[in-house]
């Protein structure tokens, strides 16, 4: 599965262009405020009907116009596929309109789509992941659960169901309107399903702690690092996680919801036993970050066959020149990927017959080379 | 513009979109389609309607539909009474009765135990359906556990079997199995429905 294209039609600074994505390696590059990120973004926003950067899509559109629109194309071996997302922002009583298509028929979400492409994305926006609250880094890994095995996904809506279940009881017994009865079978449905899904984050963070470190160590990140699933329960089966709810049932009741559960692990990145997010300085925040797409990137190929996309947003600049051979040269060895960079040089095989290069002037993408 | 309709025509459309599907929209449109039809067909309708509210109720065993006291399959001696299946709907025992693989009986709970709609095990058939599995009359053998696989169907399966383990330990208690439907394609199969496929697979 490979990106061939993408179109964009009054997509954030673009008019109307289209570039079309090598195979392997894809080098965007330009001055700073011409379009790379945008470029980036509309790849992410037409394979996932998502930006990236802004949950306003209303941001997306060229300004003055009344809708964007992006097509990407897609290869899966021989076989073509097109994804499509429109979206028209509200205006006077109209609603907001987004419609998603792939080959032509509308989907209600790109990312239930087969054909749809992995993506992974670096860019500043991603550094939220490191910094931010721990609910970003549980669903991301989350997310990383369902790519490498997209039967287990479900662990995580099942969750979440039972979880507003037993929340809704909660209050319901707080506002005295309902006894405590089905509390039992609630904290054993809840105990059953936290069970899998810690099972599932701590199968997934085990596939990546090795390689995390290999990568962090490679891009030269002082200290060791690791990466640590951190789950709240320390039950062993399910009637020790019963157990534990119902130590704790008393402070639940007097706030009205679960206090304990998967809903609250953290996923920790650490270095030399102090986590990243508190005591990194930026530019260690954005390695690890790139280390950890980088290991996510080598868990799938290994577990799936499938190498996700690679979107990389002015990264070259972190690196000294070591390090942006061995990155370029990790990410030529397999799959696609795409990187901006506003100097040429910072991409050492740039000029090589095996890359793609886009020049990106303010409205314009110009098509240097194209490898097949 | 719905408030110039005459009290009437309101107070039918009011009560028309408390159906469940039925917007105000189609509301209108129905409560048009009674005005126009003839009044033995309007009549017949809310004849229909009243009769259905006074002559049926619940079965005092099952808690099935009935017109009598006791539903058909429970008055049908035929049925094994040691065999006991408990669905949350009235709705659910047709599909069950079609397959003719079934001779036991039923037990409709109403629901199925869901919190955030309000609804707790008081809520639901299940004190009875406990009574009437520990009672010295019949010696129920097996109970099977047919609420939906859902989060709500699921619980109260789990509740269920949770107090018939305490009351009458001797039952056997089973639930449905979950997988591919007959006759279909793997290819097309959901990969949730095909992981528990998998997961339940057995030996041939």
């Amino acid at each position: 599965m490979r990106v061939v294209s993408v179109e964009m039609r009054d997509f954030r600074t673009y008019a109307r262009a289209e570039a079309r994505i090598g195979a392997g390696l894809t080098v965007v590059h330009g001055p700073n405020g011409a379009g790379k990120s945008n470029l980036l973004e509309g790849i992410y926003f037409g394979c996932t009907g998502r930006s990236p950067r802004t949950r306003s899509d209303r941001e997306l559109i060229r300004f003055g116009a009344p809708a964007t629109r992006v097509a990407v194309r897609l290869l899966d071996g021989e076989e073509p596929h097109e994804l499509t997302v429109g979206y028209e922002a509200a205006t006077g009583g109209a609603q907001a309109v987004k419609r998603m298509s792939a080959d032509g028929a509308e989907v209600e979400r790109l990312l239930d789509v087969p054909s749809r492409p992995l993506i992974s994305v670096f860019m500043p926006d991603r550094l939220e992941l490191l910094k931010g609250p721990p609910a970003l880094r549980r669903a991301h890994l989350d997310q990383v659960v369902a790519a490498i095995w997209p039967a287990r996904a479900q662990a995580r809506r099942e969750y979440s169901r039972v979880l507003a279940q037993r929340n809704a009881l909660l209050a319901r017994i707080r506002a005295g309107r309902a006894s405590h009865a089905a509390m039992a079978t609630w904290d054993r449905e809840l105990a059953s399903k936290a069970l899998t899904l810690r099972e599932q984050r701590a199968g997934a963070v085990n596939l990546l702690a090795e390689p995390f470190a290999l990568k962090a160590g490679q891009l030269g990140c002082n200290g060791e690092v690791s990466i640590e699933y951190r789950p709240r329960s320390k039950a062993l089966d399910e009637d020790q996680f019963v157990a534990e709810l119902q130590e704790r049932l008393d402070g639940d009741l007097e706030r009205g919801f679960s206090g304990h559960g998967p809903h609250r692990d953290e996923l920790a990145i650490v270095r030399d036993g102090r986590e990243l997010r508190v005591y990194g300085s930026q530019g260690e925040q954005r390695l690890a970050l790139l280390a950890l797409l980088l290991a996510e990137r080598s868990v799938l190929a290994r577990e799936r066959g499938r190498t996700p996309l690679m979107l990389l947003d002015d990264v070259m600049s972190e690196l000294d020149g070591e390090r942006r051979e061995l990155l370029v040269g990790e990410l030529s060895a397999a799959g696609q990927s795409v990187i901006a960079t506003t100097d040429l040089g910072h991409v050492p095989t740039a000029g090589e017959a095996h890359v793609t290069r886009l020049r990106i002037s303010p409205g314009t993408i110009l098509q240097e080379a194209i490898a097949a | 513009m719905s408030t110039s309709y005459a009290p009437p025509v309101q107070r039918l459309v009011t009560e028309l979109s408390k159906l469940p599907g039925i917007g105000n929209r189609t509301a209108q449109r129905l409560a048009f389609h009674i005005l126009r039809t003839s009044p033995e067909d309007a009549v017949a309708l809310a004849e229909a309607i009243r009769e259905v509210k006074e002559k049926i109720g619940l079965c005092e065993v099952c808690f099935n539909l009935t017109d009598e006291a006791r539903c058909r399959i429970c008055q049908d001696p035929r049925r094994d009474q040691e065999l006991i299946c408990v669905v949350e709907e009235p709705s659910d025992v047709i599909p069950m009765e079609r397959t003719h693989e079934y001779h036991g009986v039923y037990h409709v709970l109403g629901g199925a135990l869901s919190p955030i709609d309000g609804v707790d095990p008081e809520d639901l058939k299940i004190a009875e359906l406990l009574t009437r599995a520990a009672s010295s009359q019949i010696s129920v053998r097996e109970v099977v556990l047919a609420t939906n696989p859902t989060t709500t169907g699921e619980a109260t399966a789990l509740h269920i079997a949770e107090g018939l383990r305490q009351r009458a330990p001797q039952i056997k208690l089973t639930r449905l199995a979950s997988g591919l439907p007959v006759g279909s394609d793997l290819e097309y199969a959901d990969e949730v429905t095909l992981g528990k496929a998998f997961a339940g697979r057995r030996t041939v």
